[in-house]
């Protein structure tokens, strides 16, 4: 009990003497917290969008000829030696020329000319629907390409590349920000307790030479520490689900925004950003008092 | 329960402070040291709350040799062990209250045991209206009684005072020896450093004198 009590007075003295490096902290451990909390809201969007997106996705194989049971068996282990499938459809002429008639509707008396195996016949492949699939779909239609007796493959090519080239940059991003967030937190708290530190230094000294323990003398900073990761990344989530609510409400309406649900981090991503800042700003005083308090 | 055997302190190899010290003290003790400036006195406390190494010799307190303390056991030590420096080592920027609590804080002193006992040393000291001064305003023999006061608030079984009234007049003199006496009834180790004659003129307790970082003499001890 008085043991925390000592240590919240200690706090209250390191803020109050040094509390303008310790504001530049906080608000550069917001600011981090917020870039980094950005992009990543954004990729996990992109993420959902991608799962939903892959439930329209299947690849057509056209053949050069109908493949028999036999032949229809090898195919289907040569598919399923690439990876696991949702599903996988021979489709003969026949059935492809009585599709085409269908979607034809009431022009399909155009066909009557034309012989009845005049399409070729082709096999539906249906992969599994998840976003690993759809960022390999092309690796999968150049595998699928290859197989004896295939004419050419066909998917939504366009779309799905840019979309894959999107998501991979908007990793990358994500993976540079949280570069970012990790060097300025731990460099940022280090640097401020570091100048707390050196700013004290008869009182640390005098403060060992009447017994005080590493417990008494560190824990101070480490809370401060603490302290620095709860509040400023606290404030970067914060403002970041403010943005957010503003550009809702500003862009509601028909637009890009409603083309997919787009929501906010549950409250455990938001925990866990918030409990990773606490760790990198804890990691970033113990690390100056390793170097500067050494007792 | 303080051993010395066989000290020996250089703080460099021409420097040599002290030089083949022996003395046991006992628990409960009053003890002088005495010697003219640049003797080693102030060495030797350095030595007996282990601010300084020696460069040779054994120095046990309690039966436990201190050389090789470190860490939580040292700091548990000087807990025990309340010193008032020579030169003070006050925050000048702390009040005087703040400043005698500090070796009260460090064990985790309930706080308004602390300001009870902060109170009731500076009333004993003659400081009572200076409990909210930065002690950087006090005057030397102000500020030399705060450091006393410092050393003793934590009730330490040894209490280790340099030059305890240097800087004061006769009445305040008397008034620190009283202080420092109650805390020897009461049961603590009390070593002084001091060229006041004063003070230990007529003692009864053992005076040992230095010179050169040698023991010149060692007189007294009526009392054991
Ligand atoms: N940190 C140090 N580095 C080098 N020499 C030192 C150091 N401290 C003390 N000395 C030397 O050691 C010798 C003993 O010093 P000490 O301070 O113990 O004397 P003292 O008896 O306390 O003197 P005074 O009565 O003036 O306080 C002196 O010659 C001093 O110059
Ligand atoms: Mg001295």
């Amino acid at each position: 009990m008085s043991f925390w009590l000592t240590v919240i007075r200690q706090v209250g003295r390191n803020l109050r003497q040094t509390w303008g490096s310790q504001l530049m902290t906080l608000l550069t451990v917001s600011l981090s917290v917020l870039i980094f909390a950005f992009f990543y809201l954004i990729y996990s969007n992109m993420l959902n969008l991608g799962d939903k997106l892959g439930d329209d996705l299947s690849l057509i194989v056209y053949l050069e000829d109908e493949p028999g049971p036999e032949l229809q068996q090898q195919l289907t282990n040569k598919i399923r030696t690439f990876d696991e499938v949702e599903s996988i459809r021979f489709v003969t002429r026949a059935e492809a020329y009585d599709r085409f008639a269908v979607q034809l509707g009431e022009n399909s008396d155009v066909l009557n000319d034309m012989p009845k195996d005049f399409l070729p016949p082709s096999i539906e492949v249906i992969p599994m629907k998840n976003l690993r699939s759809l960022n390999q779909v092309k690796l999968f239609s150049s595998y699928l390409a290859r197989l004896p007796g295939t004419l050419k493959v066909q998917y939504g090519q366009d779309w799905v590349e840019r979309f894959y080239y999107f998501t991979r940059l908007l990793s990358i991003i994500v993976l540079l920000s949280g570069t970012l967030l990790i060097l300025t937190t731990i460099f940022m708290v280090a640097y401020t307790i570091r100048l707390t530190i050196l700013g004290r230094q008869a009182e640390l000294e005098l403060l060992r030479l009447v017994g005080a323990t590493n417990n008494y003398i560190r824990t101070p900073f480490l809370l401060e520490g603490v302290l620095q990761g709860l509040l400023g990344s606290s404030f970067g989530i914060v403002s970041l689900y403010l943005l957010f609510q503003w550009i809702k409400l500003r862009f509601s309406g028909p637009g890009f925004l409603n083309l997919f649900e787009f929501a906010f981090f549950s409250p455990w991503v938001s925990l866990t950003i918030i409990s990773i800042s606490i760790l990198l700003c804890t990691v970033g005083s113990f690390t100056t008092m390793q170097k500067f308090l050494r007792i | 329960m303080i051993e010395l055997i066989k000290v020996s302190k250089a703080y460099s190899p021409d420097v040599i402070a002290l030089q083949n010290i022996s003395v046991s003290i006992d628990s409960g003790e009053m003890f002088f040291i005495i010697g003219m400036s640049g003797a080693g006195k102030t060495t030797l406390l350095k030595l007996l709350c282990s601010m300084e190494l020696p460069s040779n010799g054994l120095i046990e307190i309690g039966g436990h040799p201190i050389n090789q303390l470190k860490g939580h056991k040292l700091a548990k030590l000087r807990q025990k062990i309340g010193v008032a420096y020579q030169d003070f080592k006050l925050l000048t920027d702390r009040t005087t209250a703040e400043n005698i609590a500090i070796s009260m804080e460090v064990s985790y002193k309930k706080p308004q045991i602390i300001r009870k006992r902060v109170r009731d040393l500076l009333e004993q000291l003659g400081l009572s209206d200076k409990h909210d001064t930065i002690t950087g305003e006090l005057s030397r023999g102000e500020q030399q009684r705060v450091t006393l006061a410092r050393a003793i608030a934590n009730s330490p079984t040894m209490i280790l005072v340099d030059e305890p009234t240097g800087n004061l007049d006769a009445v305040t003199t008397e008034r620190v020896m009283k202080l420092l006496k109650k805390c020897n009834k009461a049961g603590a180790t009390i070593v002084i450093a001091t060229h006041d004659d004063s003070i230990y003129r007529h003692t009864t307790h053992r005076v040992m004198e230095l010179r050169k970082g040698s023991i010149h003499s060692l007189s007294g001890g009526l009392s054991l």
